[in-house]
């Protein structure tokens, strides 16, 4: 048996795992796919279509075709970087939209409107 | 091999380590199992020597790895392993079936560390496999690994057992990192480099066939009852689309069919849409599938 399966959260690690801690793999596993396409993607090919500086060369490292040679170590920070900015897009629309939210039906702040046929 | 302490160097040991770590049997309980019915100082040494044997038994057996994955056929081979050791890694526990049984306490030193070493080895194949491959044929980094992850499994597994229960995402990250091991070794197969070289798309879809297929108990969990036919049918579109990757110039070599225009616009149309009716097929299966259930 493996030793992590002594543990009741990561024995079923998929339901136990939070949202961040989800988002951040998610992230990482998104810039390994990134660096396995930069190795499979044809750089004679994306000079022909004429996207090479403009989709895949923002200068050197941060380039799509640069990033097969990365390590985990620079995979695992793209992926934190690439988390954090998630987060802070979700946080920053939330801000935005809370306002335009609907209050609940009773809730304190809601404002009562009613219409009523005055009787003259 | 990459360079000492470079940055390529400190990442290949941070995924044998993570691995170690991830993939650890129970040694600790193990030892402590075996040990129980020893006398104080005797267990003292029976602990030392049965973390150092569990060492230098997974050392010899990675370097054993490492020259077998020499063998052309052996990296790809070793590579599907990785993806089947990501499932069972990410499954749960009960799913995956507890694979080790108890160890029954030893009366002497000799006995004790006999039962310690094999069943370290019996118990670390899984682990050897992953680190062999991550390793890239350096034994410096095998060693170097294995004596950093050992002694804080051995020693410190109530630490690692804290660890994965605040942060369970330690072990979805142990998963994709063996997803990656696996892709690296697959595409680093001597006998496919010629095919990937002509075929250089044929990465990225290996790629993403290889996470797909390792992270499935993942990313299934995520997907509505509807979608859940997904699992199935994304690795089946992708092994499609490679199948077409490596009949492709048998087809052009044989002439007949490709020779003419309106035969390679047949070839081009199977390719890309000839798994929708196979795909159609499955869903309508899936669908009658709980019909026949409520009628039996």
């Amino acid at each position: 048996m493996l030793l992590v399966h002594r543990s009741r959260r990561s024995a079923d690690a998929i339901r136990g795992v939070s949202p961040g801690g989800e988002l951040f793999v998610a992230s990482v596993v998104v810039a390994m796919l990134l660096l396995a396409l930069g190795d499979a993607v044809d750089s004679t090919w994306l000079g022909e279509a004429g996207l090479e500086f403009a989709l895949f060369d923002f200068g050197g490292e941060l380039s799509l075709l640069g990033l097969h040679q990365w390590s985990l170590l620079q995979l695992l920070l793209a992926g934190a970087a690439f988390a954090g900015g998630i987060c802070a897009v979700k946080a920053g629309f939330t801000r935005l939209f809370r306002p335009l939210r609907p209050a609940a039906r009773r809730a304190l702040d809601k404002v009562p409107i009613e219409f009523r046929q005055k009787s003259f | 091999m990459p360079e000492l302490f470079s940055a390529g160097f400190l990442s290949a040991l941070l995924v044998i380590v993570l691995i170690d770590l991830v993939l650890a049997g129970d040694n600790a309980l193990i030892i402590g199992l075996v040990a129980r019915n020893l006398p104080k100082n005797t267990q003292r040494k029976v602990i030392f020597w049965g973390t150092f044997g569990a060492i230098a038994v997974r050392a010899l057996m990675a370097a054993l790895v490492v020259y077998i994955l020499a063998v052309p056929g052996f990296m790809l081979a070793g590579g599907i392993a990785l993806i089947w050791i990501a499932r069972k890694l990410l499954m749960p526990a009960e799913a995956a079936g507890d694979s080790h049984g108890g160890a029954a306490a030893a009366t002497s030193f000799a006995g004790a560390l006999r039962t310690i070493v094999i069943a370290d080895a019996v118990m670390g194949i899984d682990n050897v496999l992953a680190i062999g491959g991550a390793a890239s044929g350096s034994l410096l980094l095998i060693v170097l690994g294995l004596a950093i992850s050992v002694p804080i499994i051995v020693w410190g597994s109530h630490l690692v057992i804290r660890l994965v229960d605040r942060f369970p995402s330690v072990i979805l990250l142990g998963g994709a990192v063996l997803a990656w091991t696996g892709y690296t070794m697959i595409v680093r197969e001597p006998l496919l480099q010629p095919w990937l070289t002509a075929h250089p798309a044929a990465r990225f879809i290996i790629a993403v066939l290889v996470f797909s297929a390792s992270l499935a108990p993942w990313w299934s969990q995520r997907l509505s009852r509807q979608m859940q036919p997904l699992v199935v049918v994304l690795p089946a579109l992708l092994l499609w689309l490679l199948a077409f990757e490596i009949v492709d110039p048998h087809l052009e070599r044989m002439g007949g069919l490709l020779a003419t225009e309106t035969g390679a616009y047949l070839v081009e149309a199977v390719r890309w849409l000839g798994w929708l009716p196979l795909a159609a097929g499955f869903l309508w299966l899936q669908e009658q599938r709980p019909h026949r259930t409520v009628r039996g």
